[in-house]
């Protein structure tokens, strides 16, 4: 008995052993299957995968306009604190003060890209972008602000 | 001089040489080192008397066996990679007088034996007929008995290093 | 036609005309020793192309593609660095054998070149013990590396070379009863021989379901003889940084690399003459056509042709398996291999007296 399971067990190994090479025999023979990017030559032709985060942008339509409230919850959503919303106080039209950005700065520095400010936006205003040649020389200008000059809130986003 | 008698002097002198060193050397690693040369040195001497077989016989035993067994327990040693103490001078005297006994012994030997001049037939050295000298049991003057008493010793050997190795389990009562 | 040994036999000829014997031999030697070290560069740059190769492809990845065509220059010029690169010698290592233990190792690998025959009637020395002469040499090799992780005077190198040596240790013994079991169905020890009994067929066709036992215990065993993946524990990089050649730099690390790739390639030669008929060509029955067409393939490459395939099988098992721990390591082989292949010997001695091979 001891020695039929004992036969069995090799077998079983070798069955094993032969099964993973056959998977590597696939690859080895199929070279179309190769996954390797040449980076700097295809860069025309680059395709990223869709889960890739590269960077967080705010996106404006042709108004200029952007759907940040200035509510901070993506600051709050920061676990080290690479963005911050700095806020002023706009007049409306019927004379009341409304929250709105002035500036949302982004420390590009210090993003980890775990997209949990994309995550806790109530109102879609930022998303994760698919750049990624983020060299520069100087540190300074990783500090971007997100928001464009002059830009207002879109209408009918609180 | 021919070149194989410049051989036979460059085989001895390695032999003796590494001989030599591996006794004076003060760490023990080099020591072993040193009698691993002057065991190649003697496999190259027994390749330059044509005797293949015991060459490569003395480097499977010698080489690859036990001195690789003299290097394992020496890497498992405690601070063998410290200089031995220097030999005390008495027991350098008496070592030196010892060797010199030995020596003595096998050149008076080697000097009143007669060696005869003309070489016996020479025998096909195959594995075939190696294997039938070696462990033939009909009137070859086989080696089977020896062998196999020798094997029975190395057995005895074994069952004693595992008996030595099991785990042995607290009896409970 | 032109071959190989008659080349080698032309030179000699020409050599013996115009100098005295003593001279002939020691221009000889000189000759054999000047090819046997270009074959060892000339082998180098080829395996470390082909690893690189293989593995990339069998890893869906492109691999070396910028040097030369298709990459192919690459290892030329990772020789180049190792060339011009510092030989360091650390201040604590035992300086002597820290400078031998490299050029051990590659003297040892080509003392392992003498005894293959690589193509008809071309053998650097037709010895009468072939086989017990290279399980004699290769049992050196192990030496080399103890010396270097002792030398070294480093954990990570005296850890390499400690569990190197268990392994070489006790995977010679596999792989030394898996030659036994060619050498009991032959009779012989020269390898020459040995080819010859494999003119009607080679072994792994004559000889049945041992000889395939035989031929896979042999593959596993000197896979982990010449301290490969899944059998790299002497130098597991995750765990030992490099093993017994952490410390080693430039062409002192470059002989190790050469030794190991050469060591491949001879262990690879001796399962191809063993076991699939060294130069032979490949026969089948009595189909006269096609074993003529076969006979016209020159033998080197028959030998070379079988060598590399089964260096590519040993890649193969490289880059596919993940390496052992030292306990299943050891594991595998004194319960498995060890008994398998005693068993083994048994069977093939019972064949061979029973005559039940082809």
């Amino acid at each position: 008995m001891y020695l039929v399971n004992y036969i069995k067990e090799v077998l079983s190994a070798l069955r094993s052993l032969l099964i993973g090479m056959r998977r590597t025999l696939f690859y080895f023979t199929h070279h179309k299957e190769i996954i390797t990017e040449q980076y700097p030559d295809n860069r025309a032709t680059l395709k990223l995968a869709d889960r890739f985060k590269g960077e967080v942008v705010m996106p404006h339509n042709e108004n200029n306009e952007h759907r940040c409230t200035g509510c901070t919850a993506c600051e709050l959503a920061c676990p080290n604190g690479t963005i911050k919303v700095i806020t002023k106080f706009d007049i409306t039209p019927e004379g009341k003060k409304k929250k709105a950005i002035d500036k949302l700065v982004y420390h590009l520095e210090l993003c980890t890209m775990c997209n949990l400010c994309v995550y806790a936006c109530p109102s879609d205003a930022i998303k994760m972008a698919q750049t990624f040649e983020h060299s520069v020389f100087d540190r300074n200008q990783l500090t971007k602000v997100l928001n464009f000059p002059d830009s207002k809130i879109m209408d009918g986003v609180e | 001089m021919s070149g194989s008698t410049i051989l036979f002097y460059m085989l001895a002198g390695l032999i003796l040489g590494s001989g030599l060193l591996s006794v004076t050397t003060r760490q023990l690693f080099r020591a072993a080192i040193y009698l691993l040369f002057s065991l190649i040195g003697m496999a190259g001497m027994y390749f330059w008397m044509e005797y293949d077989f015991i060459a490569a016989v003395q480097i499977v035993v010698y080489v690859g066996g036990i001195t690789v067994l003299i290097i394992f327990s020496i890497f498992l040693t405690q601070q063998a990679g410290e200089l031995l103490p220097q030999a005390k001078f008495s027991r350098s005297l008496f070592s030196a007088l010892a060797s010199f006994c030995a020596f003595a012994l096998v050149m008076i030997q080697i000097l009143g034996h007669t060696f005869p001049t003309k070489t016996a037939t020479t025998v096909d050295p195959n594995v075939k007929n190696i294997g039938y000298q070696m462990l033939g049991v009909n009137s070859g003057g086989g080696y089977a008995l020896p062998f196999e008493v020798v094997s029975m010793l190395l057995l005895a050997a074994l069952v004693g290093c595992i008996i030595i190795a099991l785990n042995q389990k607290p009896i409970k009562k | 036609m032109w071959s190989i040994s008659k080349i080698a036999s032309l030179v000699h000829e020409w050599l013996s005309n115009t100098f005295s014997a003593t001279w002939v031999t020691v221009f000889e030697m000189v000759i054999a020793g000047v090819l046997v070290i270009s074959l060892f560069a000339v082998l180098g740059l080829i395996l470390v192309m082909m690893e690189r190769k293989v593995s990339a492809w069998i890893q869906i990845r492109l691999g070396p593609n910028r040097v030369g065509p298709k990459g192919m220059f690459q290892s030329a010029a990772d020789t180049v660095k190792l060339l011009v690169k510092e030989g360091m010698t650390p201040n604590g290592a035992d300086k002597l054998l820290f400078n031998v233990a490299p050029f051990l190792a590659i003297v040892v690998s080509m003392l392992l070149m003498a005894p293959l025959a690589f193509a008809k009637d071309f053998t650097l020395w037709d010895i009468n013990i072939g086989v017990l002469y290279v399980s004699a040499i290769s049992s050196v090799s192990v030496i080399s590396i103890l010396m270097a992780g002792w030398a070294s005077n480093n954990k990570y190198s005296l850890m390499g070379a400690m569990r190197s040596g268990a392994q070489i240790v006790s995977y010679e013994l596999s792989a030394g009863l898996s030659i036994m079991a060619i050498v009991v169905l032959t009779g012989s020890l020269n390898f020459n021989d040995i080819i010859l009994s494999q003119a009607d067929g080679w072994w792994i066709f004559k000889g049945h379901l041992p000889i395939w036992i035989a031929f896979i215990v042999f593959l596993i065993a000197v896979t982990a003889e010449t301290n490969r993946a899944p059998f790299d524990l002497a130098e597991a990089e995750s765990e030992l940084t490099a093993g017994f050649h952490t410390e080693y730099s430039g062409m002192k690390f470059a002989l190790f690399f050469l030794a190991e790739y050469v060591n491949v390639f001879i262990v690879c030669a001796i399962g191809a003459t063993l076991f699939l008929g060294g130069w032979m060509p490949f026969h089948i029955g009595h189909w006269d056509g096609f074993n003529h067409i076969m006979d016209f393939i020159p033998s080197s490459l028959w030998f070379f042709g079988k060598t590399f395939f089964l260096i590519f099988l040993i890649m193969w098992f490289r880059w596919s398996f993940p390496r052992l721990r030292i306990d299943q390591l050891l594991n595998l082989e004194w319960k498995y291999l060890l008994p398998i292949s005693m068993v083994n010997i048994l069977l093939v001695t019972a064949m061979a007296i029973l005559k039940w091979h082809f």
